[in-house]
C-alpha cells in the first residue's frame, strides 16, 4: 500500500544497498587516500596533513611518468589483443555453439577457478626458457638458445591478455547472443555485396593500432609496425569480415565491446602481478610503483597520490571513450 | 629418529619477508587493500589478543614474580617446531606450559617487518600496550624499535641461558651493544645460489657481473641483501657503509642492469627459477637452497669470499608488555640447547644458541653437521651484518634502490 502510493521511493530503496556499499568501500577509502596524499612525514615520526604538500602530485607524476606511460601501453595493447581473440571466440560460441554453448562458456570461465596468482605463475612454467614450449623448439633448432620470452614485455602483455580474456569474451557474447541474428541475414539479402570495404578498413585499423602499440612497447619503429599491422589486418578483414557483419552485427555488439574493453583496460592499468612475476626491471607498471611505495618504502603520501592520479586518469579516459564509441545510453542509463 | 625428510619443512619464511617479495600472497593481499590501509589505524593493534593483565609480574619487584597465566607471542609463519598431524600444536610451547603453567597464545601474524610495524606503531607511540609480550623482527627493524625506546629492557638476571648460550657473532650489535633489548631467534645468510652444472663452482660476487650468464641471473629485491653484494665487490663493508659508498654500489648494480645481466629483482621466487633452469645464478638465502637441493641436486649455496650478508630475526618485548617476566622466561627457555635443537630440527635456519648443535646431533646427525645450519667460524667470518641505518639514511637508500629496480 505504502509503496503503491509512494512509487518514487522504489528506485531509491533498490539503490540503497549498493550505494551504502560504495560509500563504505569506495568513497570513504578514496577520501582517506586523498587526505593521505597531502601528508608529509614518516612512519617513525608519524604523518602530518598540510595542503602545502600538493607538490607530491607533480613530483610523483614527474618521477614515474615512464611507468604511467608503460601501463597505458601495456594495458592498451592487452585490451586490443583480448578484443581480437575474444570477438571471434564469442561470435563462434554465440552463433555456432549449438549444444556445446554452455560447455564452451564454462571453459572460458574455468581458469577463474584457480587463483590469479597461480595462473600467472603457471605462465612461468609454460614459457620457461627451457620449458614446455621453448625447450623442444630449442632442441630442434628453431629458435636460438639465448631466446626467451619470460622477463620481457611480451610476457607481461601476454600475461595480462590471458588473465583478463574472459572479461572481454563474456560481455561480447551476451551482446551478440541477445542481438537478432536475422538482421544480419536480412542485410545480406538486401545489399551486403561481395566487395567489403568496411571489413578491410576495420581490420586495418584494429590490427594497425595493436602493432603500433607493440612497436612502442618493444622499441621498434612505430610507423613500420603500424603499416605492417594495417596490411595484415586489411587482408584478414577482407577475407573474413562481410559487409553485413560490419554494418549490422558489429554495431549491435558494440555495447558488449565497450563493456568488455573497460573491464579489461581498467584493471590491467593497475595490475602489478603480471609485471612483477613475468617482467624485468624495465617492465614495471604503475601498480608496481604504488605497491613498492606503499609497502616497502612506507611512502604513503606518494602511493596515495599515484593511486589518485590513476583513478582520475581512468575516469577521464572512460568519459572520452564513452563519447567516442557513442554508447552514452550505456552510461547514462534510462529514466527510471 | 626422524624418518621423514626434515628438510621438507625447510621454511621459505623469507617468502613472507618484506613487501618486496611480491609472490608473497600476504603482500599481494595487503597491496590490494592499499587505499584503505593508507591510514595506519590505532585499531590495528587491537587485533592482537589484549586480555586484561593477570597477576602482573611487576607487582612485587623485590621478590621473584610468578609466571603469568598466559603469554602473547607473535612470530612469522612456519618458524617454530610444529606437529606433523596438527599444525596448531608446537611441542616447544607445550613443554613451556608443562614447566611454568603458562598458556602460550602463539600467533603467526608477522608477514612483513614494515607491515607489522604499522600495526604496533600507534599504541607504542601512545605509550600503550600492544597486546604482545614477545614479537620477532629482523635486526634492522629491531634496531629501529630499540632506537625509538619501544622495547623493554631485559632483566639479564632472568635470562641466564641467553647470556651464556648466545653465539658470539650476535653479541654487541650497534643498536644494542649489551644485548639487553633483543634476543636472536633464527638467522640466515645471503650468498651465491647457483646451478653448479652450468656455472661450475662459484666463490666470488663478481659472478653477478659476468655477462656470460646475462639474462639468467636474478638479484634480490631486498635492499640490504642486494646492495651488500655490490659493496662486497667494491671492497666496502656492510658494517660501516657510508652514503658515498652506497651510491657507488648502486651505480655498480646499475651496470649489471644496463648490461641486461639482471633478469629480475625478486623475492624468493628466484628459488623456483633456479629449479626450472630459467636462472643459473641468484642472490640467494641459505635456507631456500637447502630445501631446493631436493628438487635439483646441482644447486649450491656459497658464501662469497668477499663476504656475504648475515641477517637475523630477534625476540623483543614491546614496551608496556603485560607479561614481561614470563616473556623473559620464554626467551631463556628457548636458549636451552635441547629446546633450541628441538626448534632447529624443524626450522632449519641458522641457530644462534651454543650447545644446540650437540643436542641436535642426538636427533639428527646429518642435520647437525650442516654448514648452513651451524656455520663454522670460518663461514661466519665471511658474513657481516648491514649496519643499522638512521631514518634519513634508510629513506634515502630505499629511494635510490627503488629507482634501480624500476619502481
Amino acid at each position: 500500500m505504502f509503496l503503491r502510493r509512494h512509487r518514487w521511493i522504489v528506485p531509491y530503496a533498490l539503490l540503497t544497498p549498493g550505494l551504502l556499499w560504495l560509500a563504505a568501500f569506495y568513497v570513504w577509502p578514496a577520501v582517506q587516500m586523498f587526505v593521505s596524499s597531502f601528508w608529509s612525514g614518516s612512519v617513525e615520526r608519524g604523518f602530518t596533513f598540510s595542503l602545502e604538500n600538493w607538490t607530491t602530485y607533480p613530483d610523483a607524476l614527474d618521477r614515474y611518468s615512464t611507468q604511467f606511460q608503460r601501463s597505458v601501453l601495456y594495458a592498451g595493447a592487452a585490451t586490443i589483443l583480448t578484443f581480437m581473440i575474444a570477438y571471434p571466440l564469442a561470435y563462434a560460441i554465440a552463433f555456432r555453439g549449438g549444444r556445446l554453448k554452455n560447455l564452451l562458456l564454462f571453459l572460458v570461465v574455468a581458469p577463474f577457478f584457480t587463483s590469479f596468482l597461480l595462473r600467472t605463475i603457471s605462465w612461468k612454467i609454460i614459457l620457461g626458457d627451457d620449458g614446455l614450449v621453448f625447450g623442444p623448439l630449442k632442441t630442434l633448432g628453431f629458435v636460438d638458445d639465448s631466446f626467451r620470452v619470460l622477463a620481457t614485455p611480451i610476457a607481461v602483455i601476454s600475461g595480462i591478455t590471458y588473465n583478463f580474456l574472459p572479461f572481454m569474451v563474456l560481455p561480447i557474447y551476451v551482446s551478440l547472443e541477445k542481438g537478432d541474428q536475422r538482421l544480419g541475414e536480412a542485410a545480406e539479402d538486401l545489399y551486403a555485396g561481395p566487395w567489403r570495404p568496411g571489413g578491410t578498413i576495420a581490420g586495418a585499423i584494429a590490427s594497425g593500432l595493436l602493432f603500433a602499440l607493440l612497436g612502442v612497447a618493444f622499441g621498434y619503429s612505430v610507423p613500420i609496425m603500424a603499416a605492417a599491422g594495417a596490411v595484415i589486418g586489411a587482408v584478414a578483414g577482407t577475407l573474413f569480415l562481410s559487409e553485413g557483419f560490419i554494418r549490422v552485427t558489429l554495431p549491435l555488439s558494440l555495447p558488449g565491446v565497450f563493456a568488455g574493453s573497460l573491464l579489461v583496460f581498467i584493471p590491467a592499468l593497475g595490475d602489478y602481478v603480471n609485471a612483477a612475476l613475468l617482467g624485468n626491471p624495465g617492465t614495471n607498471m604503475i601498480g608496481n610503483v604504488i605497491q613498492s611505495r606503499f609497502l616497502v618504502n612506507n611512502d604513503y603520501p606518494t602511493a596515495s597520490a599515484l593511486s589518485f592520479i590513476l583513478m582520475v586518469a581512468i575516469l577521464v579516459a572512460v568519459a572520452i571513450y564513452a563519447r567516442l564509441l557513442g554508447t552514452e545510453s550505456l552510461t547514462e542509463g534510462r529514466r527510471l | 629418529m626422524t624418518d621423514r625428510p626434515i628438510l621438507e619443512h625447510a621454511v621459505t619464511r623469507r617468502a613472507f619477508l618484506a613487501g618486496t617479495s611480491m609472490a608473497g600472497f600476504a603482500a599481494f593481499l595487503a597491496a590490494c587493500n592499499a587505499p584503505g590501509a593508507a591510514t595506519p589505524t590505532p585499531g590495528g593493534a587491537t587485533t592482537g589478543p589484549t586480555e586484561a593483565p593477570t597477576e602482573g609480574p611487576s607487582a612485587e619487584p623485590t621478590e621473584k614474580p610468578s609466571p603469568a597465566a598466559e603469554l602473547n607471542f607473535a612470530n612469522w609463519p612456519l618458524y617454530i617446531d610444529t606437529d606433523d598431524e596438527d599444525e596448531t600444536k608446537h611441542k616447544t610451547l607445550e613443554d613451556f606450559t608443562a614447566e611454568y603453567g603458562t598458556v602460550v597464545n602463539y600467533s603467526e601474524v608477522i608477514n612483513d617487518n614494515n607491515e607489522f610495524f604499522g600495526t604496533i606503531r600507534a599504541p607504542l607511540e601512545a605509550g600503550q600496550d600492544t597486546g604482545w609480550d614477545i614479537i620477532v623482527l629482523t635486526e634492522w627493524m629491531a634496531g629501529r624499535i630499540v632506537r625509538l625506546g619501544w622495547a623493554e629492557k631485559l632483566d639479564l638476571g632472568n635470562v641466564p641461558n641467553y647470556v651464556n648460550n648466545l653465539v658470539d657473532v650476535y653479541k654487541g650489535p650497534d643498536f644494542d651493544p649489551n644485548n639487553e633489548y633483543h634476543a636472536p631467534w633464527q638467522a640466515g645468510m645471503t650468498g651465491l645460489g647457483y646451478d653448479a652444472d652450468v656455472t661450475g663452482e662459484l666463490t666470488s660476487v663478481n659472478a653477478y657481473w659476468d655477462e656470460q650468464w646475462a639474462g639468467r641471473v636474478t638479484f634480490l629485491s631486498e635492499m640490504r641483501d642486494c646492495v651488500g653484494m655490490a659493496l662486497a665487490r667494491l671492497g666496502y663493508s656492510r658494517t660501516d657503509v657510508t652514503t658515498e659508498q652506497y651510491d657507488e654500489a648502486i651505480a655498480e648494480l646499475q651496470k649489471a642492469v644496463d648490461a641486461n645481466i639482471v633478469r629480475a629483482f625478486t623475492g624468493n621466487e628466484y628459488a623456483e627459477d633456479l629449479v626450472s633452469g630459467n636462472v643459473v645464478l641468484a642472490m640467494a638465502w641459505s635456507g631456500d637452497i637447502i630445501q631446493k637441493q631436493y628438487e635439483r641436486e646441482s644447486l649450491r649455496f656459497t658464501v662469497p669470499d668477499e663476504t656475504g650478508t648475515l641477517w637475523y630475526d630477534n625476540m623483543l618485548i614491546p614496551k608496556g608488555a603485560q607479561h614481561k617476566y614470563t616473556a623473559e622466561l620464554m626467551i631463556d627457555f628457548v636458549y636451552r640447547p635441547e629446546i633450541a635443537a628441538q626448534i632447529e630440527a624443524w626450522v632449519n635456519y641458522i641457530c644462534p644458541v651454543k650447545g644446540a648443535q650437540e643436542e641436535l646431533a642426538k636427533i639428527d646427525e646429518e642435520l647437525a653437521a650442516s654448514e648452513l645450519i651451524f656455520p663454522s667460524d670460518a663461514t661466519l667470518a665471511k658474513v657481516e651484518r648491514f649496519r643499522t641505518l638512521t631514518e634519513e639514511e634508510e629513506s634515502y637508500m630505499n629511494d635510490q634502490f627503488s629507482a634501480l629496480i624500476g619502481v
